[in-house]
This record gives structure tokens, sequence and C-alpha cells, in this order.
């Protein structure tokens, strides 16, 4: 569904990716992983349009590269972003209209926000609250669901569970996973590899801004280099 | 090719024959500075007094120069209204060798210019600095042109003592020299001549909110006679409009910044208003004829009476380089600092026995029904007029 | 205690109008943390159109709306071709291109209207006074006090209630995440601007109601004053505005109103020193803005 070939991310003077190549294929949940600063977040943005990079992004053969990311989300690639960034001062319900802003229709923002509060029944209940008053897990069962709301059918997820309670982190997992089922193609990125390898179909890891490793979400698993890095004991 | 010769041939001819023409009225060539203020805060001031100046001297010029001898032209700098920029601008046309300089309607400026000139011995003129410390802040090349503040002061205290009133209160704005010293000098002389003076306001330039300062004034017991101030705009319509929202009724004695359209332009409220003009046109009076001659070249009335007060300088240079018969600094100097009555638009102007700073008729007038009407066109006193 | 409440109505009047001021600045600045110093140039604007309405006769109301819609106009017309060039230049280039626009902007009526003011006579019966027992309002102060509260309403419910009015909310706080919602930067940040234009359209009526004639540097006052304002009420916060301009309006009153008469020269001097005060006091503001990462 999303190739990306010879992709390189430039802040001035540092390169924080370089001539990166991989593949998500349609329906999976792929997870890119790598140490802080590998280069992550910086190929979600690119991806997203947010990061100015170079190389070739193509959703189902369709160039990407070069268009705002305004255009991108309307192409259906939504980010949900490292660290939540829901909007503080705006209610629940405002960060998910705006979430739905793509839609022309009122009929279709209103039957998408439904969905959404369907599928997280706590929103509901905050439905009118000031999103920076909700808890950590609130705002990011808000942040998915918020970048849910334009109906994608690539969505990019940076750290869910980043600064989680553990019992919230279960339920994001079982979040995504519950995703793919309804068709939704997810690239992953997270520090958690533990947990995302055992619901990913496929894997990447990042290392300086280069690819050092990919296979299947058990062959990673399974890999000296991922053990000795991530899943310590 | 022979056509170019031919062309150039002609041209030469004529060239020739010009310059023969000039040489026989025995003209020469001489270049007058302005550093003025074209763009900026001293714009309202400095454009229309330079539209008047310019046309005086196409007019000498026409007519075979000053004095009948000099050719002039004009070296204009703007100087954005700012002082390091008049300095600059001085310093630039001293060099360049003019033989008369042009400073800005403020007294800043026109003192930073005029001791550059002063030191290069070129007699120098603000266009309509009301300061009357100008002159001798500079020295004896410098001189001044529009009615000073002084001068405006005294009319206006003579006035006030004829219409009866005892105690006046005078607003003003330490922010300039002509907001502060005027009422001042108001003040002065409105004292001496019997007159008690019943609180003092003060403003900030631009502030334009006076509900504070007006509510004090309706609190006093008991109302002034009188209010007197030099605020103009935007200050003055909102004070004036301010006050008489706060219920106070007490006449207003003004200065001449407020001769603008925006004062007729305020209605009832500005009913019997006096203030001091350097000049009122009339039908058939030389300023009224000026303002008609004004409107028929450039298609429009002048938008103010620096118009005039711009038109009427190169005449009173004209009459010093015939009494001098030179453009030379020291002779021109002496010869302007000794003239005597000489007619311009709006009366007559006199130098001999000032500080340089012109004796000269000022005229007040009365906003009634949205217009003005002349009271009096007089010249103060010299014995009233308080020292700068 | 008559006295006192005068002095009260009156800071509030003057209040309301730094309010409105620094609204304006504070709707950019949230959104693209630009100070916008040709804001004032953008009430100059408003002040001719209701000059030249007003030499036409044409109606009060009419006048006012022209003259809202000609500096909103204004606005994005600056927007378009002075800062949307520079829309990846830091904040203090992006200063710098405003005090450049505001130069043009003055040099242009200058040269193009005139140097003079030109006058803007108001009909009598905006010059009458109501009296409410013991205080007094003239019918301008009195308007002032009504079109800010009515403006801070309708300001209110565009930005609780519109799409546009979240969306320059969420601007404020994220502007990288709106757009990853698929909102056209270009579009928030068109609206920001003519929204402020709006609001300078707005101050400017009543600031030329107050003066009787508009000029070419007239904005200059108030586009000091707002950022006064905004800087006591905390840059960029929109509430924070509205309480810096009734901090400043309250100030600038209550000392007219109370310093000895030998101080009152120095009363900008005081008014200055109280908001050195205040800053010491409330570094970030009266009500800081919240600054959304931008990482
Ligand atoms: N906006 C930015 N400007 C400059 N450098 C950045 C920026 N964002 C990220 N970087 C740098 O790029 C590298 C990769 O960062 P990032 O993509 O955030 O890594 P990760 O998400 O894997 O932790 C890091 O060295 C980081 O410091
Ligand atoms: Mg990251």
């Amino acid at each position: 569904m999303l190739e990306i070939e010879g992709l390189s991310v430039r802040y001035g003077a540092v390169e924080a990716v370089g001539n990166l190549g991989f593949t998500v294929p349609k329906g999976s949940i792929t997870v890119l992983l790598g140490a802080n600063g590998a280069g992550k977040s910086s190929t979600l943005n690119a991806i997203s349009g947010l990061a100015p990079s170079r190389g070739r992004i193509a959703l189902n053969g369709a160039e990407l590269g070069g268009l705002p990311p305004e255009e991108i989300v309307r192409r259906g690639v939504a980010l949900c972003p490292e660290g939540r960034r829901v909007f503080p001062s705006l209610s629940v319900a405002d960060n998910l209209h705006l979430g739905g802003a793509v839609h022309a229709k009122g009929e279709e923002l209103a039957r998408r926000t439904e969905a959404e509060l369907d599928r997280f029944p706590i929103l509901r209940e905050r439905y009118h609250q000031k999103a920076g008053l909700l808890s950590g897990g609130e705002q990011q069962m808000l942040a998915v669901a918020r970048a849910l709301m334009s109906a994608p059918r690539l969505l990019l997820l940076d750290e869910p569970s980043l600064g989680l309670a553990p019992k919230v982190v279960e339920q994001v997992f079982g979040l995504i996973s519950g995703l793919r089922t309804q068709g939704i193609t997810i690239l992953l990125v997270e520090q958690n590899a533990e947990r995302a390898l055992e619901i990913a179909d496929h894997g990447y890891v990042l290392q300086s801004g280069a690819l050092v490793l990919s296979g299947s979400g058990r062959e990673l698993a399974e890999s000296p280099l991922i053990r000795d890095a991530y899943l310590a004991g | 090719m022979t056509r170019t010769r031919r062309m150039l041939t002609l041209c030469t001819a004529m060239a020739l024959c010009g310059w023969a023409a000039v040489g026989a009225a025995g003209a020469e060539e001489v270049t007058i500075g302005l550093a003025t203020g074209q763009t900026g805060g001293l714009a309202p001031f400095d454009q229309p007094s330079l539209a008047g100046f310019r046309m005086a001297m196409d007019e000498i010029n026409a007519r075979g120069g000053l004095g009948g001898t000099y050719m002039v032209t004009l070296d204009i700098k703007d100087t954005r209204s700012d002082t390091g920029a008049t300095v600059q601008a001085a310093q630039e046309l001293v060099a360049a060798g003019v033989k008369f300089l042009i400073t800005p309607c403020d007294a800043d400026p026109s003192i930073a210019a005029g001791q550059i000139s002063q030191a290069a011995q070129i007699p120098t003129m603000t266009f309509c600095g009301t300061t009357p410390t100008i002159t001798d802040a500079v020295g004896d090349y410098m001189f001044g042109s529009y009615p000073a503040d002084n001068g405006q002061a005294t009319l206006l205290a003579q006035h006030a003592i004829a219409k009866g009133y005892k105690s006046a209160y005078i607003l003003k704005s330490p922010d300039s020299a002509y907001t502060l010293r005027l009422p001042e000098y108001f003040a002065e002389v409105f004292q001496k001549l019997g007159g008690t003076v019943a609180g003092e306001g003060s403003y900030s330039l631009g502030q334009q909110d006076f509900a504070a300062e007006v509510t004090k004034i309706a609190a006093l017991d008991p109302q002034p006679d009188v209010i007197m101030t030099a605020a103009y705009e935007p200050d003055f319509p909102a004070f004036l409009k301010a006050l008489r929202g706060a219920g106070v009724t007490a006449p207003i004695l003004g200065s001449d910044g407020i001769d603008s359209p925006t004062t007729t332009g305020l209605g009832d409220i500005a009913n019997g208003i006096v203030h001091t003009t350097a000049g009122f046109p009339t039908d058939g009076s030389p300023l009224g004829e000026f303002y008609a001659k004004y409107e028929a070249v450039t298609g429009a009335a002048p938008e103010t009476v620096y118009v005039a007060t711009g038109y009427e300088i190169p005449y009173i240079l004209d009459a010093a380089v015939t009494a001098a018969g030179t453009m030379d600094g020291p002779a021109l100097r002496d010869a302007l600092a000794n003239l005597e009555n000489v007619p311009v638009l709006t009366g007559s102007v006199t130098y001999k026995g000032t500080n340089r700073m012109p004796l000269r008729a000022i005229t007040l007038v009365e906003i009634q029904g949205g217009a003005r009407v002349p009271v009096e066109t007089a010249t103060p006193d010299p014995a009233l007029v308080p020292a700068p | 205690m008559d006295f006192f409440l005068q002095q009260l109505l009156n800071a509030v009047s003057l209040g309301g109008i730094y309010a409105l001021l620094a609204l304006g600045l504070a709707v950019v600045f949230s959104i693209v943390a630009l100070i916008n110093f040709a804001h004032g140039e953008l009430m100059t604007v408003a002040g001719y159109v209701l000059f030249v309405c007003i030499l036409y006769a044409v109606p009060l109301p009419i006048a006012v709306v022209a003259a809202i819609a000609a500096a909103a106009v204004a606005a994005a017309a600056t927007e378009r071709l002075a800062f949307r060039p520079m829309r990846r230049a830091d904040p203090t280039s992006l200063m710098l291109t405003s005090f450049a626009v505001s130069a043009i902007l003055k040099v242009l009526f200058q040269n193009g209207i005139s140097a003079r003011p030109k006058p803007v006579p108001l009909p009598p019966d905006l010059s009458g006074t109501l009296t409410f027992g013991p205080v007094r309002l003239g019918t301008v102060p009195l308007a002032s006090i009504l079109v800010t509260c009515l403006s801070l309403f309708a300001l209110t419910l565009f930005l609780k209630r519109t799409v546009m009015g979240k969306a320059m909310r969420a601007a404020a706080e994220d502007f990288q995440v709106l757009r990853l919602m698929g909102i056209r930067a270009n579009r928030v940040i068109a609206a920001a601007f003519a929204l402020s234009g709006m609001l300078a359209g707005i101050s400017a009526a009543l600031w030329v109601a107050q003066r009787g004639s508009v000029d070419p540097l007239m904005g200059f006052v108030p586009v000091l004053k707002a950022f006064v304002a905004s800087v006591i009420g905390g840059l960029g916060s929109l509430s924070g505005a509205v309480a810096g301009g009734f901090a400043l309006g309250i100030a600038e009153v209550l000392f007219q109103a109370y310093l000895p008469d030998a101080a009152l020269p120095f009363r900008d001097a005081f008014v200055l020193g109280f908001v050195v005060l205040l800053l010491l006091w409330r570094p970030d503001g009266l009500i800081p803005a919240r600054t959304g990462r931008r990482s």
C-alpha cells in the first residue's frame, strides 16, 4: 500500500533519515523500531508532509512527496503524532470535529463522531470537557479517535503507548489490533518493541536514520540484536 | 547623418542664444536647499509649506530671479521628519554650496540643521517653526517666518481680557514646546493683564482620551471663565467632545494648530471657539486672491494656511536680496535682519528690532455654524509679548 | 464617590477600545507569531473609508460597515502580498516586515491622499450626553462600551461555535497538527488576518469618532497601546489581550485622575512603571498564552 524508496530527511545540516526504503503492505500492521533519535518520527512526519524530504513516497502507486499535509490527509493517510498533541483548550467534541474537517457534509461528520464515541466510550463521558483536563490515557484515546475521524486508509501511529500506565498500554495495543480487523492499514512506531512485535506483521529497525534489520514480527522478536537492545532480560 | 548634424547645429545655436539672453540680463545661478519633512510626522506642515514655496519661487524665477539677478534652482531633500536625517541633509546641502537653507516646521531639527548652516554663514529659515527660541538657540543666521508662539499667546490673552474673562484654565502637554509653552505664555500675559489661572491640566500628545481630565475640570468650583489650550488634532477634537460631554460650557481659546477643517467639522460643539491663525482669506484681500490663484493653478484650494506662509518666504527673501544686492551670506543675513514692513499675503513682516522671529500680524477667528468668522487681525504689542 | 464612579466608567470605556486593539494583534500573533505593527495602518484605511463615505453622505451604519470591511480586506491583502512570502521567516524578520508594511502604507497615505488630516464629521446627534444618576456618559464613550461588549460577545461565539473559529484556536495551540487534520493553513492564516482587520476597523470607527479626523500617521498611538496591552495580558493570548486592554485603560485613567498636579506631566511614566511592575509580578502576562509545541 505504501512504498518508500531512497527517503531522506534533513534539518539544515542534520540528516535525520538517509536513503531509507521499506513497504507497508495493505491490511497489515507494520512496526518501525529504533532507539531515541533514530529517525522514526522524522519518517512518519515526512510521509505526512510535515517534514521536508527527498525520495519516493507512494500510496497505491501515487506519489505523495511534495504535497502539503492538508492534501495528504485527504488521500487517506492520517498521522497520530508523538506526544498526543490534542488541542488542550478545546473540548473533546471540538477536537473530534476538527479531526473530521475533511468531510464536507455535516451528516458524515456526525456519523463518524458517533462511530468514534462508540469505539471510545470514555470520550462520550468526557465529550464537553476540555481536552487538556483529560488523563494521559484519555488524551491518547482522543488523539487516535481524532486521527480516525478523517476515515484514513493508512494510519500512522507515533509511539502511542509512551508514558501510559501498563493497563492503558494493553488497551491501546488491543485497539490497534482491532483497527486492522476493520481494514485499516497501520504503520506503528514504538519503543515498546516486545508488545509491538506481538501484534505486528512486519517490522523494520532503524539506526541513525538507516535501516539495519527487517523481517516478520516473529523473526524480529527472536533476533539477537532486538533481544539485546530492546527486550532486556 | 546630415539630418542629425543639422539638428545638432540647430540645438547648439538655440542653446547659445539662450545663454546669450541670460547673460545679457546678468543672471546668476544659485541653489537654495530645503531639508524638510515631506514624509513622516512633519509632513502635514512641511508638505503644504513646500507647495507654496515652490509656486512663489517659480514666479520669481519667471520674472528674472531673486533681486532680479539670481535664478534659483531648488535642491529638495526629504528628511522623513527625522532630526538625524535633517542634519545629514543640511550637511550635504551646505557642502553643495547652497546660498540659503530652509528647515522643517519644528524646533529640534531646525536648530540642529541651523547650527550647521550657521557655521557655514548661510542664512537659514524655518518653514513654520513657531518656537520663539529657535533663532537664539542657533545664532544670527537663523530666521523664523511664521507667527511665534509668544505672539499668538499675547493676542489670545488680550482677547480674553477684552471679553471680560477673569479666570482661565490652561491645558498643556509636556510632549512638545508648542503645546507646553504657548499656554504658559498665555498664562503669563493673562496674569500680567489682571487675570488669574484657575487650574492647569496635562495630557500626552495623541492620547485622545480626555475623560479623566474633563471629569476633573467639571468638578472645579467655581468653573473657570475660559479654557485655553494649544492642543491640536487629534487631541483637540477629542478634548472638546469629552469636555462638552462632561457638561462643561466654558468658552475655549485655541492656537493656530486647530486652524483645520476638522475643527469646523465638529458641529455645534465647536461654536464659539476662538483661535489664532497666520491669516484668514477674505474676498479681495491679498490672501484671498492667492487662494483663488492657487486653486486656479492646482485645481484645489489650499488645505491650510501653511501653503500661503510657505509662499511668502521667497518674497521675503527677494526683498532681502534686492536690499543686499548679493546673496553672499553675511550681507544677506544683515539685509534680512533689517527688513521692515515687507508686504506679504497676510499683512507685513518686520525683522528689524526682533530676535529674528518676525513681527507680523496674527488673525483671531471664531467658529460659528461650521465656518470660521474673522474676529480681528493685529500685530502683538512687543511690550506685552513674553520673552522666549 | 461620584467622581470615582465617573472615572471608573471612563476607564471601562477606554479599556474597551484598548481591548479591541490588543485582540487584533493577538489574533494574528497567536497563529503566526507576528506582532503586526501595520495594524495601526489598517485602522487608518478604515478611517479613510469613513472619511470618503461621510463626504458622499453615505448613511453612517453603511459607512461603518464599509470601513470595517475595507480594513479586513486590507489585512488579508497585506498577508497575501507581504507576510505569506515570509511564512518561514523567524519572528524578528516577520516583525521587521510589518514595520516595512507600516512605513510603506504611511507614505502611500501621505503622498496619495494628503499629509494633512481629513475631517470625519459625525452626525450631530452623536455628540450628545446621557445622564445616569450621578454619572454622565457621552454618546461616543457609551457606544465604545456597547460596541466592545458586542464585539467580544460575537468574537467568542465565532471562536467557540464555527469551524473556522475552532480551527483558529487550535492553530494557536498547535498549527502543525491542525494541518494534519486537513485544515488548510493558508485559509486559517488569511481568516486570522481578516478577523484582525475587522477588529482594527471596529476600533478605528470608535477611535475616529473620538478624534473627528483621519490622518496618515493616525495608527501609531493605537498600535503602541495595543502592543503594551497585549504584553501586559500575555502575548498571543486572546483573553489576555482583553485583560491587558482593560488593565492599561484603567491605569491610564486612574493615574490621570488621582496623580497630584505636579506629577501629571509624568503620567505616562507612571503608567509604564505600573506596566513594568505587572510584568515583574507576572512575566508572561496576566493570562499567558498556551504555546503549542511546534516540533
Ligand atoms: N525539527 C527538527 N529540527 C532539527 N533536528 C531534528 C528535528 N526533529 C528531529 N531532529 C533530529 O533528527 C534526528 C531524528 O529525530 P526523530 O525523527 O525525532 O527520532 P525518533 O523519533 O526516532 O526518536 C534526531 O537527531 C533529532 O535530534
Ligand atoms: Mg520520535
